[in-house]
């Protein structure tokens, strides 16, 4: 352990295993999902700081979203990433979450995935290097450091604009509001 | 006095080397991969990352599950001496077992089910089908290794002549280790060792790729860290029984735990290699081999005698 952190630890112990124990649910939505078994496995070997891949939401805090967002496959996001425990970290990988990259005309793919989850990095890139993996968590550190990497609470302030939003897109969702939510409170005094 | 110390030093041995045989056995199968795998102390930093996170409940038993899981792992321990001795030796201390006078062996064998029963309530709670699928594998699984470690523990009570775990520590350091003396049982135990640990070859319960960790599917938070611990003193609870019947426990703590630690190093190397068995296999496997050897040790120990 880096001797300079130990008063780190002490002062915010749960911030610090935040950083490093990321527990990571892969969103395999397209072809970004090849470059991860590379990261976790012998070559790149994602697990000397602590990030190893996890089965269920439940599991995990950081939800990283690999490759494009099609409309059926957002409804899933938006509910693994309400099922994952608070404080999470989400990150989009390559530049199709980011905007669309090369389904920008599609008629199936949503073009910007922070309109409907709370984004807190992106990693450009068609496809990024697994290399890119391990930039992307390094700044994850220091935006954890920092309190930057504050998308679970974005997504609770801002709750009722992510879910109009979300309603946009799907007319209606099958799930009660995660949050309470002001539309809805609207709606139910009409 | 020393009964109280004993009772709080016991589990807290259970606790530290457990979480840290956690860490290393992520570390040996990083090695083993040629990998250069996470710091010794990660599952310290998981277990305090799970603590920080808020948790889901699926009401009371779902959480009871994991505590009842938790208390049956730490009685246990206190049943299972570790190292010391009676004899008068050098570096020697008196036998670490808190409640070495209540029953032995065959409590142990008892409250060993607490673990995976407890998980099964608290995942049985939660109605995810992953986890009824991985509660049904578990109950499987301990059917398939509970019938040739009842045969390995008959063995080794009829060649010691007692149900004290404690005792038949004793005997083995007067006379030859059980490893010798019923060496057929030895084997039998090591071969099902990984059926209790749950680990590869036979981690069918908790198969993160196919059933997403199973009884695990829906703990998250606070419960998931609880469970990691359990895990880890069952890991201790198991290897230390090993160690006991088979390895002639330990003058000391010191020589307990390296011992504890050969085991474990052994089942690791077999852990990192071998792929997962269907459960219809391991139930085979369990049944066929491990149960032949004890069956047929248990039977020349017991005309022996």
């Amino acid at each position: 352990m880096d001797r300079n952190q130990i008063a780190k630890w002490l002062k915010s112990p749960a911030k610090m295993a935040n950083k490093y124990s990321l527990h990571a649910v892969y969103f395999c939505t397209g072809c970004g999902i090849i470059e991860i078994p590379p990261v976790i496995t012998t070559r790149w070997d994602a697990e000397r700081f602590g990030i190893i891949p996890v089965a269920t939401p439940r599991q995990g805090n950081l939800f990283m979203i690999t490759g494009y967002v099609s409309l059926k496959t957002l409804k899933a996001i938006i509910r693994t990433y309400e099922q994952m425990p608070d404080p999470k970290y989400t990150v989009g990988f390559g530049s199709c979450p980011i905007n669309g990259g090369m389904y920008w005309d599609s008629y199936n793919t949503i073009k910007h995935l922070d309109r409907y989850i709370p984004v807190d990095g992106w990693i450009a890139g068609c496809m990024p290097r697994p290399e890119a993996v391990f930039i992307a968590i390094t700044h994850l550190w220091t935006l954890i450091d920092k309190g930057k990497a504050d998308g679970y609470l974005r997504y609770q302030e801002n709750y009722a604009a992510y879910r109009r939003n979300q309603e946009m897109l799907f007319a209606e969702l099958e799930w009660p509001p995660l949050y309470p939510c002001d539309s809805i409170a609207e709606e139910a005094r009409k | 006095m020393t009964g109280i110390i004993q009772i709080v030093l016991s589990p807290l041995i259970a606790f530290v080397v457990g979480v840290l045989f956690l860490g290393l056995a992520r570390k040996i199968i990083a090695r083993v991969h040629r990998r250069y795998g996470p710091p010794i102390y990660q599952p310290v930093i998981d277990v305090v990352r799970m603590m920080s996170q808020r948790s889901i409940s699926h009401g009371a038993l779902f959480e009871l599950g994991v505590v009842l899981a938790l208390a049956g792992s730490l009685v246990t321990v206190m049943l299972i001496p570790l190292g010391g001795t009676e004899a008068f030796q050098p570096f020697a201390h008196s036998v670490l077992c808190p409640l070495s006078s209540s029953g032995g062996l065959l409590v142990v064998m008892y409250l060993m089910l607490f673990g995976p029963l407890g998980l099964a309530l608290g995942a049985g709670a939660s109605a995810n089908p992953n986890a009824s699928i991985g509660v049904s594998r578990k109950m499987l699984l301990a059917l398939a290794y509970e019938v040739p470690f009842l045969l390995v523990i008959l063995a080794v009570m009829s060649q010691y002549g007692s149900i004290s775990l404690t005792e038949i520590v004793a005997r083995q350091q007067q006379a030859s280790w059980g490893v010798l003396s019923v060496p057929l049982s030895a084997v039998a135990a090591f071969l099902i060792l990984p059926a209790m640990l749950g680990i590869r070859p036979f981690d069918l319960v908790t198969a993160p790729q196919e059933i997403a960790s199973g009884p695990l599917a829906e703990y998250g938070g606070t419960c998931l860290a609880l469970i990691t611990v359990q895990k880890a003193i069952h890991l201790f609870v198991v290897i230390a029984l090993f160690v006991d019947l088979f390895l002639g426990g330990g003058v000391n703590l010191a020589t307990f735990l390296v011992k504890m630690l050969a085991v474990f190093l052994a089942v690791e190397m077999i852990n990192a290699v071998l792929p997962r068995v269907k459960i219809e296999d391991a139930i085979k496997f369990c049944w066929k081999w491990p149960t032949a050897l004890a069956f047929v040790q248990m039977t020349i120990t017991v005309l022996s005698k």
